[in-house]
């Protein structure tokens, strides 16, 4: 994984889903805070796993990046091009860098559509807004089909059947193979594994990284498996109600985890050696994750963080440094002393 | 487009060949064909759709050429209209004899026949007195009067000798012996041909086409506006006559002269068809071309009128039921075809549109479905019907106007169901437009919805129509459909119950099949039902 180079830069973005009265005027009574102001950068090659429970905005990040929902506020900066005040034409010619790899291998995958017309998709697409290199031709394009079908390890005869006639890895392969069709320079995998069979699971992964030292790829690799994240990642970013807790590389992360929530989170994930199992402590949180339609002031993980103090409930803990790459939000880590 | 897309691959060897896609939609048919009532109806459906389509070509009795002599006969298999409507007169002089006392009757079956006749139940008097009578003539107890016997003996005359004839063609020869068609000739020769036929100067013939052309324009001239009278009423059609011209008036009176001459033919033709017939020269039915006594040549079918035989019976005006029933077919089954394709595409609009587009867009358009869904739709239809006139046309438009609601709803459900799949993301990821989602990826997917529902629509269409053509605001004569038909029946239902089941029959076993089809339509589009395979 080489270069340094940033190429993708989320500043302060902010994705809130407005809660409406129900009535014709449809008045807004407040707002699901799905995404509450994060800041990160991409740099080129690398894989960017976001790791979190449901509902603590993983998805919705990476479908404001995608542009597939407007973002509240915030910029996200592909390339030094802002996305979300891009006009059509731009917006259009830069997404076409960036594609999705999605969860579930049997909705993302248009059911009436044979593989060779879903790969074939983004390139009929590009190809009728003139926006390819050139206008390719028919053949071009089956050839082009078949070449991706090969390299996510498909038979290419199977270009004319329906997606119902495979398996979920299969599957999967389809919606990576559809993703790589206009040689992008930035995947976003929103959870690619986690409706597939753990032996699949690795099949795709390895796949995936394959595919990455081949084509240096970058990829933002979402899961809530923590053994998933820490075999692809190289850096971590650990999110929780909309915010993140902890960036890191991957190996600080598993090995020194900072935050108070990544290290519950860290301890809830079984270690595979029963004698070490029976004997580790585990950190159990207490209450459920709050609801995400109230705004804070504080620390967002107050309410069950087990090391609280009185002024994390009404300030906001800023990233603080903690080491070489790697960054913790939390005021335990605040060296200036303001607590 | 899917189709012109695929590229042939060569198989060079077993290893390198093309596998075939099983689509949903194949795998649906395998699912329909193990559905034995579904085909059943598909057949049925098939069988009514290609009578209907094939109508001209099957041999009916058509519209223009009913006898009014047969009215109201009863269907039969075996016997011919001329022996069914001697039966009727029978029928009605033993009523008659029986009525006079001149039929004798038991006592028991007297009362009896009283009380039915209190009772209106016309056809079982008729039928009883019909037994005592032929009972009574073959013993030799009851003779015809004078008057009965002439007019059996007239009927059974004019079934010999009463003969039907259509001209097809008709040609007839110039100066030179050179043979034209009557129909495609110009003003000129048909001018002549006429005064020729009438024997009278063609001077004489061209002002009475003159005269009969200012008429019918005048007549146009007043229908158009009522209020014209006198010297303006005159100016108007001298100012309509100068618009006609000359071609104007030679093209009307050359219609005119060809109806003329037709009919003309047409009788001289039945002349000397009776003729010959009288000779025992000829054999019926003829069909071939023959040599009028006037020199034309006319090309035409003749057959014996009452030979025909009604497997349906006939209505009031002598036409053939059966004939009606299928002409009948075509107008249902187009109603509710043209009535369910014409919903179906502002269905799909505006339910794609509302469910796609959501927010404001589906939050009016569905108001405004809410709106139409309160109006009750029938007196819509009938509205719409008054206001706009009352055709098929309107029929149709007026059907499409109200029935596209429920398919907007559901187009609109199916529609905000799919929009939120990961497919459809997947789509707008690549940058796909709205309007490419909508078309390759919405009605594909909700297609299967969309056809089953059509397929139980078209009967509804068609009972819908029935009940219009039941109010007599539907199809008008002399089309009929199967709703007219049944209309028009009810009113003479005791004494001609065969004009009502017939109809019926034929209208409830193709709503039958259109169901059971519909039904296993969507059992087969179901991907649910797929282990059943």
């Amino acid at each position: 994984m080489s270069g340094n180079s940033t190429i993708l830069e989320v500043k302060d973005l902010y994705q809130h889903f407005p809660i409406d009265n129900g009535g014709i005027f449809k008045k807004q009574i407040g707002a699901i805070r799905a995404v509450d102001g994060i800041s990160f950068t991409v740099k080129k090659g690398e894989t960017l796993g976001i790791v979190g429970e449901s509902g603590c905005g993983k998805s919705t990040t990476v479908r404001s990046i995608a542009q597939l929902y407007k973002p509240t506020s915030g910029e996200v900066l592909f390339h030094g091009v802002d996305l979300c005040k891009a006009d059509k034409k731009t917006l259009l010619k830069e997404r076409r860098n960036i594609q999705m790899i999605f969860q579930d291998p049997y909705a993302s995958l248009d059911p009436r559509m044979t593989v060779r017309t879903i790969i074939s998709e983004p390139l009929n697409i590009y190809n009728r807004r003139g926006l390819l290199d050139h206008k390719w031709t028919k053949d071009e394009i089956e050839d082009r089909v078949e070449e991706l079908m090969e390299k996510v390890g498909l038979n290419k005869l199977y270009k004319n059947r329906y997606p119902h006639e495979f398996s979920g890895g299969q599957r999967q392969r389809i919606g990576i193979a559809r993703a790589l069709a206009l040689n992008p320079e930035i995947i976003l995998a929103d959870e690619p594994v986690s409706a597939l069979d753990v032996s699949i699971q690795a099949q795709i992964l390895n796949l995936i990284i394959d595919l990455q030292k081949e084509m240096g790829i970058t990829f933002i690799f979402i899961a809530h498996d923590l053994g998933v994240i820490q075999h692809i990642s190289s850096r971590v970013i650990v999110m929780y109600l909309g915010k993140i807790m902890e960036i890191s590389t991957s190996e600080e992360l598993y090995k020194n985890p900072k935050h108070p929530y990544t290290e519950a989170l860290l301890s809830a994930a079984p270690v595979p050696d029963p004698k070490v199992e029976r004997n580790r402590k585990r950190i159990v949180l207490e209450g459920d994750v709050p609801s995400p339609d109230k705004e804070r002031h504080g620390c967002y993980f107050y309410d069950r963080c087990p090391h609280k103090m009185e002024f994390c409930s009404c300030n906001i803990p800023p990233m603080f440094k903690a080491g070489e790459n790697h960054e913790v939000a939390c005021w335990l880590y605040d060296k200036e002393g303001h607590n | 487009m899917k189709l012109f897309k695929k590229k042939k691959m060569v198989a060079t060897n077993e290893f390198n060949q093309t596998v075939e896609g099983t689509s949903l939609t194949k795998e649906a048919w395998k699912r329909l064909r193990k559905n034995k009532m579904a085909v059943v109806g598909m057949v049925v459906v098939i069988i009514y759709a290609l009578l209907a389509i094939f109508a001209d070509a099957l041999p009916l009795y058509p519209y223009d050429e009913a006898i009014t002599q047969h009215q109201n006969l009863r269907p039969s298999l075996t016997r011919s209209a001329g022996e069914l409507m001697l039966e009727q007169r029978l029928k009605n002089i033993y009523f008659q004899a029986w009525r006079n006392g001149e039929l004798a009757v038991s006592e028991e079956d007297d009362a009896r026949i009283r009380e039915w006749v209190q009772e209106s139940r016309t056809n079982a008097v008729w039928d009883l007195v019909y037994k005592y009578g032929e009972e009574a003539r073959a013993n030799g107890t009851f003779e015809f009067s004078r008057s009965a016997q002439r007019q059996i003996d007239r009927m059974l005359e004019d079934i010999e000798n009463d003969i039907q004839i259509t001209v097809n063609h008709l040609y007839a020869y110039d100066a030179d012996g050179e043979r034209y068609e009557v129909a495609n000739a110009d003003y000129q020769t048909l001018l002549n041909l006429y005064s020729t036929l009438l024997n009278v100067e063609p001077s004489l013939v061209e002002t009475t086409l003159r005269n009969e052309v200012r008429t019918s324009v005048s007549n146009q001239v007043r229908a158009n506006d009522e209020t014209l009278e006198g010297e303006d009423l005159e100016a108007a059609v001298e100012l309509e006559m100068d618009a006609l011209g000359e071609e104007g008036y030679q093209e009307r009176a050359t219609q005119n002269l060809v109806g003329y001459i037709m009919q003309l033919a047409r009788r001289e033709a039945e002349r000397d068809v009776s003729a010959q017939n009288s000779e025992g020269t000829i054999t019926f039915p003829y069909k071939g071309s023959f040599e009028l006594s006037s020199g034309m040549t006319a090309e035409i079918e003749a057959s014996k009128m009452h030979e025909r035989r009604y497997y349906l019976g006939t209505d009031y005006l002598g036409r053939d039921l059966l004939s009606r029933i299928i002409y009948g077919g075509q107008i249902s089954i187009a109603i509710g075809l043209v009535g369910t394709i014409a919903s179906f595409v502002i269905g799909i609009l505006v339910g794609s549109l509302a469910g796609y587009l959501g927010g404001r867009v589906d939050y009016y358009l569905m108001r405004f479905v809410d709106i139409m869904y309160g109006l009750p739709y029938m007196l819509l239809v009938i509205i719409c019907m008054a206001i706009f006139g009352r055709n098929i046309l309107n029929l149709f438009l007026a059907l499409a106007l109200v029935s596209w609601l429920t398919i907007a709803r559901m187009v609109r459900g199916q529609i905000m169901s799919l929009k939120n799949q990961e497919y459809v993301e997947a789509a707008r990821s690549m940058g796909a437009s709205t309007f490419h989602i909508i078309l390759r990826h919405m009605i594909p997917n909700s297609l299967s919805v969309i056809i089953v529902y059509s397929t139980i629509r078209i009967p509804a269409f068609i009972m819908q129509e029935s009940f219009l053509s039941f109010l007599g605001l539907g199809v008008q004569a002399p089309y009929a459909s199967w709703g007219s038909l049944i209309g028009d029946a009810v009113s003479s239902m005791t004494l001609y119950p065969y004009k009502l089941i017939a109809p019926s029959v034929v209208m409830v076993v193709f709503l039958f099949a259109m169901n059971f089809f519909g039904d296993g339509l969507r059992d087969a589009f179901d991907p649910q039902s797929k282990n059943q395979l």
